[in-house]
């Protein structure tokens, strides 16, 4: 189902001070995909969600669930949470301890007192959906991490809503749970063809969940693109820096090729993608990640985006290394093969294709 | 509902403050008023009048000494059990909670009885018994003493200082001391310079609670000090209203002051030590055990110490009032006592219209009174958990204004007011007196029972569909309950032997338990009061056992669902 939302504001006061969660948002978030609101902590992704739900009220603004408007200012409409037919799982998982796994999965059709036999074959079905039959009747403070993540899983997928909602839900595990239950919510949510809104402040859970992302700062969207648009792609200088390691270089636009747009900047003159909103004499940002930066092994006839640096420092991370490497003034990060035979202090040269190099236009 | 809960914070805010402010408001305006006819007429006479009497720096130096003493006594005999407890590998470690616990169910006004029936110059067991044996003259013990009572107090807040110290123990980072006997520091230097700088803050915490206690006891300085002429402040207090031609209330409230004083302060001091302490134990490294030392030879003479102590903290106290309430007068327990044993005294109980008048009042103070308590706890613990304004912040602390301060002193508060009103000698003047002064013993439990309700327990409910009173029903109030069956647990045992707010505003017609052993402690009624307190001790035991079953029955109810 699809989610609208329409001009949404609110305002929070603490300590006499007034802090806009949310200003005028407007977006829409299309049927059956993963769409994921990222943000660093106070940018006001948990808020949004928390207005779809309807555990907080906007100022101001509408928000439409499919064709049903569950939340209005100009009409005067608020649907209670309990009314909305969404499904949430919490950060904390809000798993009841004084009910077993089956009682805190069976919950949502017990409000909706549907018949004990159909409540028990659906409560069963889900569970072993998530793989956790056999744990019915253990109280569900008795479960580990993992485990209490699958019953709040379970829980929102019992009632088989249109919509769920999912706040932060693996920021709890540990790293390697982590890992394997995003691939494992990934298939649950792609086989259901559910509408899902996830909110994370982990580029990586983003980037290999999500159909679509949508990310936030400071109560405002900034920038809307699959996972693949907002990594190598995108405009803003704030969304480049928060998904991943980036080198952002300032510079100057001095001329236009076939199909590069040369810069110049304090490191020299570097080709880079065309972007048709640049025209000679902008100032600009360029972003370029570490992954994209060669070590050359010898010299090749190929003669653009190439500098040579010295090494200032090298961090062996097990899969790489992560270099920083001086040209000029400028410092660049850069990724290095394991095998590579460089050492600190070495001169090397540096190369990198100009189609991976980016114009942040904001 | 946003009107109700916008109107819940300033409603509690009176109610409470009408029973906290009230009785500390009344006591200053009296302790400046000619007479309790006279209130509100300013004269610094009764200031002057108890001030200058030439006894009174002797009651200071003996309240000093009394309460620096068990002080001492408490916290020593704490600190060598928890560290046994956390630091060693004794044996039978179940002892120490239960040494913990335990004591605090069986009433002061008992155990410093049983004491006296031990260790008294004239008739006392042990005594008698010695001078049998060794045929002596004289007595070789005397609890009439400050001895006597300090040694009696230190015992009974040796629980208090164990749950200060021992937490504080366990979270103690043993690589703290390591890291000092690495640097060479021998196990002496390491002990003086290490542990016990770190420990300090906790160690002085619990030496200031006991001071704050003994300060507010009443029943070893009456029990105890009172037949040996040795007057500390509260049975100074107790003297000028209760005994004499007129009770001056003037007087008793200028006396007061300078209790209530010394336990505001004490406890600004016990607060900032209790946060100094914190600051320590964040050190600590999570989830780290500290390893245990061997003990070795000393494991079980150490053993028997800990045995000793459970003993004469828990069994003693119950088997002594037991024998005394069976047997005729106090004599050594031979065969010739055994033989002589009967239920006169407890017939004698039955039959006395007072006694059993008290025994109807302090059941029913107990139990409306707690469950009053809790509905009021549930309310003040709400707002101050979840409100969380500033104005949530004023009611928790008026909530907690009373905890620490000496009973008589409140109770004497509480007469200046009470008599004013139509309640004053009512059972209902003692309700409200309990309930302003135990108020944070049903608060406690149940903030913590809030505080387990994080917002997205009931946040959740709602997204699954359950309305404001569905989840109210289904999650709320389940999760709740063990909070308000302790809470109301603590309240009623305090209530049924509550004694020290009781003496000051217990009236003919309004006799509790409490009160009445403390007369037939007065006119030596051993006998009588064993078996009287034997009872009390059922009925706390009783209510205890019922409301546990009741709140298990309710949480398991919820589960089956």
């Amino acid at each position: 189902m699809e989610i609208r939302i329409k001009s949404v504001s609110k305002d929070f006061f603490s300590e006499g001070k007034t802090i806009k969660a949310l200003s005028d948002i407007d977006l829409a978030i299309p049927a059956n995909q993963i769409f994921t609101l990222l943000g660093p902590s106070g940018c006001g992704k948990t808020t949004l969600l928390r207005c779809i739900v309807g555990l907080e009220t906007p100022d101001s603004g509408e928000i439409a669930i499919g064709e049903e408007i569950v939340y209005s200012k100009e009409k005067n409409i608020f649907v209670p949470p309990e009314k909305r037919g969404l499904s949430m799982v919490f950060q904390t998982y809000a798993i009841w301890p004084h009910m077993t796994v089956f009682d805190n999965v069976a919950y949502p059709l017990q409000t909706r007192k549907e018949a004990k036999d159909e409540i028990r074959s659906k409560v069963e079905k889900t569970l072993r959906f998530v793989q956790l039959e056999g744990l019915e009747n253990r109280p569900a403070t008795k479960l580990s991490g993992g485990q209490q993540q699958r019953v709040a899983l379970a829980r929102a997928l019992v009632p088989e809503p249109k919509v769920i909602l999912f706040d932060e839900p693996l920021s709890n595990l540990d790293a390697k749970l982590r890992e394997e239950t995003r691939k494992e919510l990934r298939s649950f949510l792609t086989e259901l063809k559910i509408t899902a809104v996830y909110v994370t402040h982990d580029r990586i859970e983003a980037l290999s969940l999500s159909d679509a992302i949508a990310v936030m700062k400071d109560g405002q969207m900034v920038e809307i693109g699959t996972p693949k648009k907002i990594y190598f792609d995108s405009d803003h200088r704030f969304v480049a820096d928060f998904i991943g390691r980036a080198n952002l270089i300032n510079g100057k636009v001095i001329a236009f090729e076939d199909s590069y747009t040369v810069v110049d900047s304090s490191m020299g003159t570097i080709a880079c993608q065309k972007n048709p909103h640049a025209s000679v004499g902008d100032a600009v940002t360029l972003c370029i990640r570490p992954e994209f930066i060669k070590v050359m092994e010898q010299h090749t006839s190929e003669d653009r985006n190439i500098f040579r640096g010295k090494v200032e420092s090298l961090l062996f991370i097990g899969d790489a290394y992560e270099g920083e490497v001086i040209i000029a003034d400028t410092r660049l990060i850069i990724r290095i093969e394991p095998t590579t035979i460089v050492e600190e202090g070495d001169e090397v040269s540096l190369s990198f294709d100009p189609d991976h190099c980016f114009l942040l236009s904001k | 509902m946003f009107s109700t809960r916008t109107a819940l914070t300033p409603s509690l805010i009176v109610i409470v403050g009408f029973l906290t402010v009230c009785p500390v408001v009344m006591l200053v305006l009296g302790s400046f008023s000619e007479g309790i006819g006279a209130f509100g007429k300013f004269t610094l006479e009764k200031y002057i009048q108890s001030y200058t009497d030439p006894a009174f720096a002797g009651i200071i130096v003996n309240t000093v000494i009394f309460t620096i003493g068990s002080g001492f006594v408490a916290t020593l005999l704490a600190l060598f059990l928890a560290y046994l407890n956390t630091r060693t590998n004794i044996p039978f470690k179940f002892l120490f909670r239960i040494i913990s616990i335990i004591p605090m169910m069986i009433p002061h006004i008992l155990f410093s009885v049983s004491w006296v029936l031990l260790l008294n110059p004239s008739n006392g067991m042990i005594n008698l018994l010695l001078k049998q044996i060794f045929n002596l003259e004289n007595s070789p013990f005397n609890i009439y003493t400050l001895g006597g009572m300090i040694l009696v107090e230190g015992l009974l807040d040796l629980p208090i200082a164990y749950l200060i110290l021992a937490p504080a123990m366990a979270a103690f980072d043993v690589s703290l001391e390591e890291s000092s006997k690495v640097s060479g520091a021998s196990n002496l230097r390491t002990l003086t310079r290490v542990t016990l700088p770190v420990l300090r803050p906790a160690i002085l915490a619990s030496f200031i609670l006991v001071i704050v206690r003994s300060l507010a006891s009443f029943a070893v300085p009456s029990i105890i000090g009172m037949p040996g002429r040795i007057y500390v402040l509260a049975t100074h207090i107790y003297r000028i209203i209760a005994t004499g031609f007129a009770a001056d209330y003037g007087m008793a409230a200028a006396v007061g002051m300078s209790a209530l004083a010394a336990s505001i302060a004490l406890i600004y001091l016990y607060r900032y030590l209790t946060s100094e302490s914190e600051k320590y134990v964040t050190i600590s490294s999570r989830g780290y055990r500290p390893s245990l030392i061997e003990l070795k030879k000393a494991k079980y003479p150490l053993f028997a110490i800990v045995g000793l102590l459970s003993f004469v903290l828990i069994v003693l106290p119950v088997l002594v009032l037991f024998y005394t309430s069976l047997v005729p007068y106090s004599m050594v327990p031979d065969a010739r006592a055994f033989s002589m044993m009967n239920w006169k005294h407890w017939l004698d109980v039955l039959k006395d219209p007072i006694s059993l008048l008290s025994l109807k009042n302090s059941v029913f103070l107990g139990i409306v009174g707690a469950t009053l308590g809790v509905i009021l706890s549930i309310f003040v613990s709400y707002v101050i958990v979840k409100v969380r304004t500033r104005a949530a912040g004023l009611l928790e602390s008026i909530s907690f204004l009373s905890f620490s301060f000496p009973g008589i002193v409140i109770g004497v508060g509480f007469m200046w007011f009470f008599v004013r009103t139509p309640l004053y000698a009512t059972i209902w003047s003692l309700l409200i007196g309990y309930i302003a002064t135990y108020l944070p013993y049903g608060i406690r439990p149940l903030t913590s029972a809030f505080i387990q309700i994080h917002s997205h327990l009931e946040e959740s409910s709602r997204v699954c569909g359950g309305g404001t009173l569905y989840t109210l029903r289904r999650i709320v109030i389940p999760l709740l309950i063990p909070g308000v069956v302790s809470g109301w647990i603590l309240m009623a045992t305090m209530f049924v032997r509550e004694l020290t707010l009781s003496v000051v505003l217990s009236r003919p017609g309004t006799e509790v338990l409490a009160v009445q052993i403390l007369r037939f402690a007065e006119d030596g009624l051993w006998g009588k009061l064993s078996a009287l307190g034997i009872m009390m001790i059922c009925i706390s035991t009783i209510i205890v056992v019922i409301a546990s079953l009741i709140g298990m029955k309710m949480t398991r109810v919820q589960e089956t669902d």
